[in-house]
């Protein structure tokens, strides 16, 4: 019969056979089987009534002395002795297996009120598995069970109490003591932490690094890892500040070596010196205006010079600048330039009072810079670790005004340098962070959520996006210097150019074809990769409009020199 | 009694010396611990030689200081005999489940009432072999422990008795932080034993296979 290994009384026997109690157990035992008048009675009596013993009416006085072990009906037994190994098991904190879950079911069945007599009449047909807890009776036995659980040793059986000890895991008679306070965070010392994060990327060697080969190419696609051109740059300043690199849509490339700026016509390879810096002073940016025919200039003194690229006159100085103008960023008349300070000014190229607008927002020097090609959008980046997006409109603005970014992120943990807008989605920008960060973000700049991540094995220098395909390209500095591609929304990485430069790549700059990517470094070189194929179906018509334009191809152009 | 047979360079461990030699176990121990389960960056410690081999401690003042303070406190219980149990629980910082206890039981040595001759000290040599041996199983546990890859905290709890001399406001009766049993998975390491202790080890972690 199902029922019969329920019956309290036979568990409490079992139980007494099986793990030896304490004297004082065994006598409060002793004493509850005299309170039973005939402690095995009731056992045999229902396990002689085979089919439900609770249809059977019991004594009304039966009620009273079946519960015993309730902790609120015993009154006796002071502090309570436990055995030696029932202590040891309440001392591992660790509650034993196997033991545990057969001594649990001996405390609650050990609690099975009796069935009341006018219940089990009524529903005399219940399932009696789960008849201690759909029949007990209300406010007693919760109480009686709440005080068990307290573990008080003067109201609870002592056996329980052990039991529901070593279940618990709390000793008795012990006291678990933890110290007052937790343990100091790991990054206790926020020097050491910041030490250690900042000498990361130099423990990273190439071999360290996740993969082995030098070049990774994705399926299906070849991408050239040896540049199609290599030109020597003497006097290239390796300075990750300055923006030393400019492509026009005309196809002429200028680069700024020390003090001086040349020019390379990409088309007919011709180099030609254009200009020198002020005496004493070196050039710190380069940037062609959307129709390439001007050629802004950065100086270290802080002037911002204007070159006719035709001529190769300058046409005008453009004075007001503390310290030196590391980035610049052209949209139509306004050339936009970023100082050292923090600053960041628009100057209206046709007119004499030439400011017509400055930016607060940096604290650190500005070191990446872009107009979004419509106009409608700047960003920048700082050495304050900081990206800003600011609104494009300055036309009606009074040349005192000071405006604030449109949005500020502060997620990058180094100078970010590197900026690049999409050109086929105009909402999304790319940023990227200095040695310590190493990160590519991902924005768009209409709601000013954070899109995508990329962490990278090394300081981003420069982003550019392919016009023609949903990638973009990265170059890094120590110590893969490597040139890498990845593809847009998924972030996958395309291809990586290891040691694509002898020293980190500094400056890349995308030529008007979208095809041909140049990068210039510290090593003196400037290499130009064929990254991206200009689409077939395209061509054609672009072709035709560059030639209508009177823009010569970048690949013809590169293809045809000597 | 033949007091010239004992060796005259050392005498029979005390129960302060015994004390001593285990507080500096637990230091060591869980020093070790916190370094092999990865609690604190490897860059916290610096090799240090004892007990005859180079073990990792940390040199982050403030968690020396903090094992300091608690290992002063058990050094009294030690003492007096009030302290039965020392557990360095590994707790998942973001989830707060214990995912590892360390647990050292430490049992008084009951001299044999009748006998008057003490029974003879255990060379020194000897105990620092059996620590030893602990220590490198604790290094050795990592073969077999789950890999942790999540940040984690530790916890020290001391079982005492009920009577134990407690400072108020240092020490507070705390939650076992006990792993479920159907979730556990218990290791007994190597014990060892001077003349007045005798320390047992053990590490239960959470396996859920």
């Amino acid at each position: 019969m199902s029922y019969l290994p329920k019956t309290p009384s036979r568990h409490r026997s079992r139980s007494e056979t099986k793990t030896p109690l304490t004297p004082s157990l065994a006598t409060g035992l002793n004493s509850l089987s005299t309170a039973l008048p005939g402690q095995s009675s009731p056992t045999k009596f229902k396990a002689d009534v085979s089919i439900n013993p609770f249809l059977m009416s019991q004594p009304p006085a039966r009620r009273a002395t079946s519960r015993p072990v309730s902790p609120i009906k015993r009154t006796t037994s002071g502090a309570i002795q436990v055995s030696e190994s029932l202590q040891r098991q309440a001392n591992s904190g660790v509650v034993r297996k196997g033991g545990v879950e057969s001594r649990l079911d001996v405390i609650t069945r050990d609690y099975v009120p009796p069935k009341p007599e006018k219940r089990s009449k009524s529903q005399p047909t219940r399932d009696p598995r789960d008849r201690f807890i759909t029949t007990r009776d209300t406010t007693d036995d919760v109480a009686a069970t709440l005080d068990m659980m307290s573990l008080n040793p003067r109201s609870a059986s002592p056996g329980h109490t052990a039991r529901l000890a070593a279940a618990a895991g709390v000793p008795l008679n012990r006291r678990v003591l933890a110290y007052h306070e937790p343990p100091p965070a790991s990054s206790s010392d926020p020097l050491l932490a910041q030490a250690r994060e900042h000498v990361r990327p130099l423990y990273a060697r190439p071999g360290a690094l996740p993969t082995s080969t030098s070049t990774t190419t994705s399926k299906g696609r070849k991408i050239a890892t040896l540049p199609e051109r290599v030109l020597d740059a003497p006097g290239m300043v390796d300075d990750f500040y300055l923006n030393l690199v400019a492509w026009s849509s005309l196809n002429v490339l200028a680069v700024a070596l020390a003090e001086s700026t040349y020019l390379w016509r990409a088309d007919t390879g011709e180099v030609l010196q254009m200009g020198e810096a002020p005496e004493g002073s070196y050039i710190a940016s380069v940037d062609f205006s959307n129709d390439g025919q001007f050629l802004g200039v950065g100086v270290g003194t802080g002037a911002v010079e204007l070159w006719d690229v035709e001529t190769h006159t300058k046409l005008r100085t453009m004075a007001g600048h503390s310290s030196q103008v590391a980035c610049l960023s052209w949209h139509q008349h306004t050339l936009t330039s970023g100082c050292g300070d923090g600053s960041i000014w628009h100057h209206d190229v046709r007119v004499a009072r030439h400011k017509v607008g400055e930016l607060m927002g940096h604290q650190g020097e500005v070191c990446g810079l872009k107009w979004r090609s419509d106009g409608e959008l700047l960003a920048s980046g700082g050495n304050d670790n900081v990206v800003n997006v600011w609104d494009g409109r300055v036309g009606d603005v009074a040349s005192r005004t000071r405006s604030s970014a449109r949005w500020t992120k502060r997620n990058h943990t180094a100078a970010v340098k590197a900026i690049a807008w999409c050109p086929w989605q105009p909402s999304l920008l790319a940023s990227g962070g200095g040695t310590s960060d190493a990160t590519v973000h991902i924005w768009n700049t209409t709601t000013g959520a954070r899109l995508h991540s990329l962490v990278t094995p090394s300081q981003v220098t420069s982003i550019q996006w392919s016009p023609h395909r949903k990638e973009f390209m990265t170059t890094h500095g120590y110590p893969t210097n490597a040139l890498m591609i990845h593809a847009y929304p998924s972030m996958e990485r395309i291809v990586e150019i290891r040691d694509a430069h002898d020293s980190r790549v500094l400056w890349s700059a995308l030529g008007p074809n979208g095809d041909v990517v140049c990068t210039g470094a510290g090593d003196e070189n400037l290499k130009f990769w064929r990254l991206w194929e200009v689409p077939k179906a395209k061509k054609g018509k672009e072709v035709k409009e560059s030639s209508r334009m009177g823009t010569g191809s970048t690949s013809s152009g590169i293809l045809s020199i000597r | 009694m033949p007091l010239t047979k004992q060796a005259p360079t050392r005498q029979a461990i005390t129960l302060k010396g015994s004390t001593n030699l285990v507080t500096e176990f637990f230091k060591f121990a869980a020093n070790t611990i916190l370094f092999q389960r990865g609690v604190y960056p490897a860059d916290d410690f610096h090799m240090v030689k004892k007990y005859g081999q180079t073990v990792l401690v940390t040199q982050d003042l403030a968690l020396e200081n903090y094992l300091d303070k608690i290992l002063k406190q058990v050094n009294t219980w030690l003492l007096t005999g009030s302290v039965t149990q020392l557990v360095l629980a590994i707790i998942s910082k973001d989830s707060r489940t214990t995912l590892e206890r360390w647990v050292f039981d430490v049992n008084l040595i009951e001299p044999p009432a009748d006998s008057s001759e003490p029974a003879p000290a255990k060379p020194e040599a000897e105990i620092q072999a059996e620590i030893r041996n602990i220590l490198k199983q604790i290094v050795s546990t990592v073969t077999f422990l789950p890999v942790i890859d999540q940040p984690t905290v530790f916890n020290i709890l001391a079982y005492t008795s009920e009577s134990a001399d407690i400072p108020a406001d240092e020490w507070v009766d705390t939650d076992p932080l006990a792993i479920e049993a159907s979730k556990s998975q218990q290791v007994k390491l190597r014990s060892f034993s001077t003349d007045v202790h005798r320390i047992e080890a053990m590490v239960a972690y959470r396996y859920e296979g």
